[in-house]
C-alpha cells in the first residue's frame, strides 16, 4: 500500500505542475484552459528538435529554447484568440481552448511522424529507491520544482502588487482597467506565465515517459483538472495539493479495480471528478463554487 | 371572497445573509396588492420564494389552501401563479410569437412525444395556440411586432411582451415585478388602468413590487412594506403612505449610502 | 419575384407566382443534385462520401444538446461508439437484423446520454464541460475496450444488410436516415417540447415559469441527442463494416465539435454542410485538382489542423458560422426577401442589442432557426378570423369602458378563448 501511494505521489507531480498551470489561467482570466498541455508538448517538441543531430544542442539550451518556445506560444495564443473573445461567454473561450490544443496537436502530427519518441533527461543516474519504488532523478527535480513554482506563485498572488493586479483584473477587467492598469498587458502576462509553466511541466515530464504529438494533453490534462477542482480552482496550494490526490487516487484506483476492467486510471479519476462536483463544488480549498 | 395566496412566516438565508424573516401576506382573490420597499430589501427574493424557485427555510407558502412550499415551480404554474421578471424572461433570440407560444407551454394538451411525431392533434392544438397568443398579442397593442426578434425590439416593448407571456400561462394571480421600471408617467398610468381591466375581465388577482408610488396608490387595494427583509407595515395605500417608518425606510436607505 | 413590400418573415401566402416558383426550383435543384450525384461516381468515391450523411447526423445529435438546449458535449463519443459497438455486436454476435440493430444501438446511445444528463442537472457551463470530457475519457478507456466488444482488439464486424450491400447503395441508406433526421429535428423545434428545451437553453428559471418541468425535457434532450448519437455510430459501423476503437478517440470528439460550432449552433442546414465539409474535405482536395497529387496522402491530417483553424475563425468573427451567413438564403427559401430592405437594417441598427445579453447565455447562437411561418399552411379562412375583430358577442362582465387598456382598446376584446374563463 505504501509503495502505492509513494507511487502515486510521484505520478501526482506532474499533475500538480499542470493544475497549478490550469489554477493560475483560471485564476488570471476565469477560463479552463484546454490548451495547457501543449504548452507543454511544444516545449518538449522545440528541446528535442534541437538536441537531437543536428544541430545537436546542449540539453540545456535546448531546454531554454523550449520553454522559450512555450511562452511564446501562449503569448500568441493570448493575442490572437483570448482577447478578441473575452467579450463572449466563457464556454466559448474553453472551446477555443480546445481548439487551440488541436491544432497545435496537428502541428506536431505534419511536422513529425506520430512515433513515440524520447527526450534525454537534463541529469542522467539511477536515483534513489522510496519505499521500493525506484525514483529517477529527473523526476527528484520534477518534485523540488513543483515546490518552487507553488511557492513562487502563492508569493506571487499575495505579496506582489502585480499579482494583485491580476487577480483584479479576473475578476472585474473594466474596473481594473478604468483604475490605470493596463489590463492588456496583465492578461499578457497571465498567459505567458502559464505557458512557461506548462513548458517547465512538459520539459520535466518528456524525459519520464516517451512522449508523442499531444501526449501530454491526451495523458495529463485530465487528471491535471480533476486535480485543480478537487483543490479549488482559485486556489494554488489546492492545485498543488490536488495534483497529487489524483495521483495517488489513480494508484489505488487501479490496485482496488479489477484487472478485467480496461482504464481504471480514467474510471477513478472521472469518479472522482464527478464526487467533488457534486459533492463540495469548491473544492477542498477553494472559495467559490 | 377566497384567500388565493397565504404566506407564514417565511424564512430564507443566504450564506451570511438573513434574506428574508418571518414574513406575513394575505392575498384575496381578485385583489390588487403591492408590495414595496427600498432596493435589496428582498422583494424579489420573496417572489422566488412564491413561485418556488427558492425554498424558504422556515415557513409555509399556500395557494387556495393548499400547501405548496416545497412544490416544483412547474406545477405552480400550472396551478395558476403567473410572473414577471426584472430582468425580463423574454427570448431575445426567439420571436415575440415563439416566446409566447413558450409561455404556454402548461396549457398545450399533447405531450411530448406527440408533438415530435407531429399528430394531427398536435397541428390542431398548436393553431388554437397561436390564436390564443395573438390575441394577447392584440389586447396588448403587439399585433404588429407578432413576427419581430424580440432582441430588436425596445425595452418598453418588451416589458409588454414580458406581460403578455405572463398572460399566456392563464394564471389565477399575477405576479408582477416591477412593471413600471422603465416606463414613463403616462405610460404607467395606463398600466393601472390595464390591471384594472385585466383584474376584471380575466377575473385575475395582482401582487406586484412596485416602487411608482402613484401607481400603488391608485391601483392597489391594500399594500405591505418589506425592509431588510422584514415586513415592516401593511395597510391600505394612504395609510402606508403616511407611516413614519416607511419614510424613514426610503429616506434612511438614500443617506446611508443604499445597502446593495 | 415579390413586388410587394415585404417584411421580414413574411407568410408564404403573399408571394406572387414567378416568386414561388423561383424558390421551388431552387429547393428542388439543390435537392436533386444531392440525389443524383451517387449515380455518377465510382463505387470507392460513394464509399468516401458516405462520411458526410453520417458526420451529418452526428452534427445533428450534437446540436440538440449544444444548440437547442445549451450545453456542451465534449464527450460525444460516448454515445456515437458506444452505438456503433452495440450496432456490430448485435448484427454479429446476435444475429439480429441490422434494422433492428440500428434502433438498438441508438437505444443504448440515449441510455448513455440518459446518465450523463443526471449529472447535468447539477452542473452547468465550465464544469459540466469537464464532465462530459471525462465521460467520453472512460468510454474510451473503458467502454471501448471490453474484449467482448472489440474482439480482442481486431475489431467488431458490422455486415451492411442484404438490401443495400453496395456502396452506393449505402450511401442512399444514410441519406434516407439523414432526412429522417432532419425531419426529427424538425418536428422537434416546431413542437412543445422543443419550445421548452430552447427556453431552458435561455434561462431555467423563466422557463419553470412558464410552467416547463426543467429536469424532465433537460434529460429529453439529452436522451434525444444520445438516440440520434447511436444510430449515427450504428450507421457509421456498417458503413465501414469493421467497428474499432480508434474511431472514437478525443480528437475526433472534438472535431465533431467543431464542426457544429462552425455549422452554426441551432442551425440544422449549416450543421448539415458544416459536417460535410470536415466529412469531405479530403476527397475534395483529391478529386479536385487543387493540389499537387503528392500531397494526397497528407490531407487527412490536414483535417484537425483546418479545422481548428475554422473553429477559431467561427467564433472570433462569425460566432453564428455558417447557419448565419446561410440566413439570408433560408430566409429567401421561406417566403422572405433576399436582401433587408434599407428602413428594416436602420431599424435593426438602432435597436442593436450588447453582444453579452443580460441573462446569462451558453455558446453563441445565430437569430431564430424558425422563421415563423405557419405551423400548416392554414387556409386563409383561418386567418381572417383571427385579425377580424372581436367575437360575436362580447362577455358580459367586459368592463373596458373604465378607461383605456394599453393598445388597441376594443370593447369585449379578450373572449374566453382562455381556458380558465368559460371554457
Amino acid at each position: 500500500m505504501l509503495s502505492s501511494i509513494v507511487n502515486g505521489l510521484i505520478n501526482g507531480t506532474i499533475y500538480g505542475l499542470v493544475a497549478i498551470g490550469l489554477v493560475l489561467v483560471y485564476k488570471g482570466a476565469r477560463v479552463f484552459n484546454f490548451a495547457q498541455g501543449e504548452f507543454g508538448t511544444v516545449a518538449v517538441f522545440v528541446a528535442w528538435i534541437l538536441n537531437t543531430d543536428p544541430p545537436g544542442l546542449p540539453m540545456w539550451l535546448a531546454i531554454l529554447a523550449g520553454l522559450a518556445a512555450a511562452t511564446m506560444f501562449g503569448l500568441l495564443v493570448e493575442r490572437l484568440v483570448v482577447r478578441p473573445l473575452s467579450t463572449s461567454p466563457g464556454v466559448n473561450l474553453l472551446v477555443a481552448t480546445a481548439g487551440v490544443a488541436i491544432a497545435a496537436i496537428s502541428i506536431q502530427l505534419l511536422l513529425g511522424e506520430a512515433e513515440a519518441r524520447v527526450l534525454n533527461p537534463l541529469v542522467a543516474g539511477e536515483g534513489i529507491t522510496v519505499a521500493g519504488i525506484p525514483v529517477r532523478p529527473q523526476q527528484m527535480i520534477m518534485i523540488g520544482m513543483l515546490g518552487v513554482v507553488a511557492l513562487f506563485l502563492y508569493l506571487f498572488f499575495t505579496r506582489t502588487s502585480v499579482g494583485l493586479a491580476v487577480l483584479a483584473t479576473s475578476q472585474d477587467p473594466l474596473a481594473t482597467n478604468l483604475s490605470g492598469i493596463n489590463t492588456k498587458r496583465i492578461s499578457a502576462l497571465v498567459w505567458g506565465m502559464a505557458a512557461l509553466l506548462g513548458g517547465v511541466a512538459g520539459l520535466l515530464q518528456g524525459p519520464v515517459t516517451v512522449f508523442f504529438p499531444g501526449f501530454m494533453t491526451a495523458t495529463v490534462l485530465l487528471p491535471a483538472f480533476t486535480g485543480a477542482v478537487l483543490g479549488g480552482m482559485t486556489s494554488l496550494p489546492g492545485a498543488f495539493v490536488g495534483g497529487l490526490l489524483v495521483g495517488v487516487a489513480q494508484d489505488v484506483g487501479s490496485q482496488v479495480i479489477p484487472e478485467a476492467v480496461t482504464g481504471s486510471a480514467e474510471l477513478t479519476v472521472f469518479a472522482l471528478l464527478l464526487l467533488v462536483l457534486l459533492i463540495r463544488p469548491q473544492g477542498l480549498l477553494g472559495k467559490e463554487a | 371572497m377566497a384567500q388565493l395566496l397565504e404566506v407564514r412566516n417565511v424564512s430564507i438565508r443566504f450564506g451570511g445573509l438573513q434574506a428574508l424573516q418571518g414574513v406575513d401576506m394575505d392575498v384575496g382573490e381578485w385583489e390588487i396588492v403591492g408590495l414595496i420597499g427600498p432596493n435589496g430589501a428582498g422583494k424579489t427574493t420573496f417572489f422566488n420564494c412564491l413561485t418556488g424557485i427558492y425554498k424558504p427555510n422556515t415557513g409555509t407558502v399556500k395557494y387556495r389552501g393548499k400547501d405548496i412550499t416545497r412544490a416544483p415551480t412547474h406545477k405552480r404554474v400550472k396551478l395558476g401563479m403567473g410572473r414577471t421578471w426584472q430582468n425580463l424572461g423574454v427570448s431575445r433570440d426567439l420571436s415575440v410569437i415563439q416566446n409566447m407560444l413558450i409561455a404556454q407551454h402548461a396549457h398545450v394538451p399533447y405531450g411530448p412525444l406527440s408533438g415530435l411525431s407531429g399528430s394531427p392533434i398536435s397541428f390542431n392544438e398548436e393553431r388554437k395556440l397561436r390564436r390564443d397568443a395573438e390575441e394577447i398579442l392584440e389586447f396588448l397593442g403587439l399585433s404588429e411586432v407578432r413576427d419581430e426578434i424580440a432582441g430588436n425590439l425596445s425595452y418598453g416593448t418588451l416589458k409588454l411582451i414580458d406581460l403578455g407571456m405572463a398572460l399566456a400561462t392563464d394564471p389565477e394571480i399575477l405576479l408582477l415585478d416591477e412593471p413600471t421600471s422603465g416606463m414613463g408617467p403616462d405610460e404607467a398610468h395606463k398600466l393601472g388602468d390595464t390591471l384594472r381591466f385585466l383584474r376584471d375581465s380575466l377575473d385575475l388577482t395582482i401582487l406586484m413590487i412596485e416602487h411608482h408610488v402613484p401607481l400603488v396608490v391608485g391601483v392597489c387595494d391594500y399594500v405591505y412594506v418589506l425592509n431588510f427583509g422584514q415586513i415592516l407595515t401593511r395597510g391600505e395605500p394612504a395609510e402606508v403612505q403616511r407611516h413614519p417608518e416607511v419614510i424613514a425606510a426610503y429616506l434612511g436607505a438614500e443617506d446611508e449610502d443604499g445597502a446593495a | 419575384m415579390a413586388a410587394t413590400a415585404v417584411t421580414p418573415g413574411t407568410r408564404v401566402g403573399r408571394l406572387s407566382v414567378p416568386g414561388i416558383s423561383a424558390r421551388v426550383a431552387a429547393a428542388g435543384i439543390i435537392a436533386l443534385a444531392v440525389f443524383l450525384l451517387p449515380l455518377f461516381l465510382e463505387e470507392f468515391q460513394n464509399n468516401q462520401i458516405t462520411r458526410a450523411p453520417v458526420y451529418a447526423i452526428i452534427g445533428l445529435s450534437m446540436n440538440v444538446l449544444m444548440g437547442h438546449l445549451g450545453q456542451i458535449s465534449l464527450g460525444h463519443q460516448a454515445f456515437v461508439g458506444l452505438g456503433a459497438f452495440v450496432s456490430g455486436f448485435v448484427a454479429t454476435e446476435l444475429g439480429l437484423s441490422f434494422y433492428l440493430a440500428m434502433p438498438i444501438a441508438g437505444l443504448f446511445g440515449a441510455f448513455s446520454a440518459f446518465l450523463l444528463g443526471l449529472v447535468a442537472l447539477r452542473l452547468r457551463g465550465l464544469y459540466l464541460a469537464l464532465i462530459t470530457l471525462a465521460y467520453g475519457a472512460v468510454a474510451e478507456e473503458s467502454l471501448f475496450n471490453i474484449r467482448a466488444l472489440t474482439r480482442g482488439g481486431e475489431g467488431m464486424p458490422a455486415p451492411r444488410p442484404a438490401e443495400f450491400q453496395s456502396d452506393r447503395a449505402y450511401l442512399y441508406l444514410s441519406l434516407i436516415v439523414l432526412i429522417l433526421v432532419l425531419v426529427i429535428d424538425w418536428r422537434l423545434v416546431k413542437s412543445k417540447a422543443g419550445r421548452a428545451i430552447l427556453a431552458i437553453r435561455h434561462d431555467e428559471r423563466v422557463a419553470a415559469t412558464m410552467g416547463v418541468n426543467v429536469t424532465f425535457y433537460k434529460t429529453l434532450a439529452f436522451m434525444i441527442s444520445g438516440f440520434l448519437a447511436g444510430m449515427a455510430g450504428s450507421l457509421f459501423a456498417h458503413w465501414q463494416q469493421t467497428v474499432v476503437s480508434n474511431d472514437f478517440v478525443l480528437d475526433v470528439a472534438l472535431t465533431w465539435v467543431f464542426m457544429t460550432v462552425v455549422g452554426g449552433l441551432g442551425s440544422r442546414a449549416g450543421v448539415v454542410i458544416g459536417a460535410s465539409f470536415f466529412a469531405l474535405f479530403p476527397f475534395i482536395m483529391e478529386a479536385l485538382p487543387l493540389i499537387p497529387d503528392t500531397w494526397h496522402d497528407d490531407v487527412p491530417r490536414w483535417v484537425p489542423l483546418i479545422g481548428a483553424g475554422l473553429l477559431l475563425t467561427t467564433l472570433i468573427l462569425y460566432p453564428g458560422g455558417i447557419g448565419q451567413q446561410l440566413l439570408p438564403v433560408r430566409r429567401w427559401l421561406a417566403g422572405g426577401p433576399f436582401r433587408e430592405h434599407k428602413k428594416d437594417r436602420k431599424r435593426k441598427k438602432q435597436k442593436a442589442v450588447e453582444p453579452t445579453a443580460p441573462v446569462p447565455q451558453e455558446l453563441v447562437h445565430p437569430p431564430a432557426e424558425e422563421l415563423p411561418t405557419e405551423e400548416a399552411p392554414a387556409p386563409a379562412a383561418d386567418r381572417a378570423t383571427v385579425q377580424d375583430g372581436p367575437p360575436a358577442e362580447p362577455p358580459p362582465e367586459a368592463a373596458a369602458g373604465d378607461g383605456q387598456p394599453l393598445g388597441t382598446p376594443k370593447r369585449g376584446l379578450l373572449r374566453r378563448g382562455f381556458r380558465r374563463k368559460g371554457a
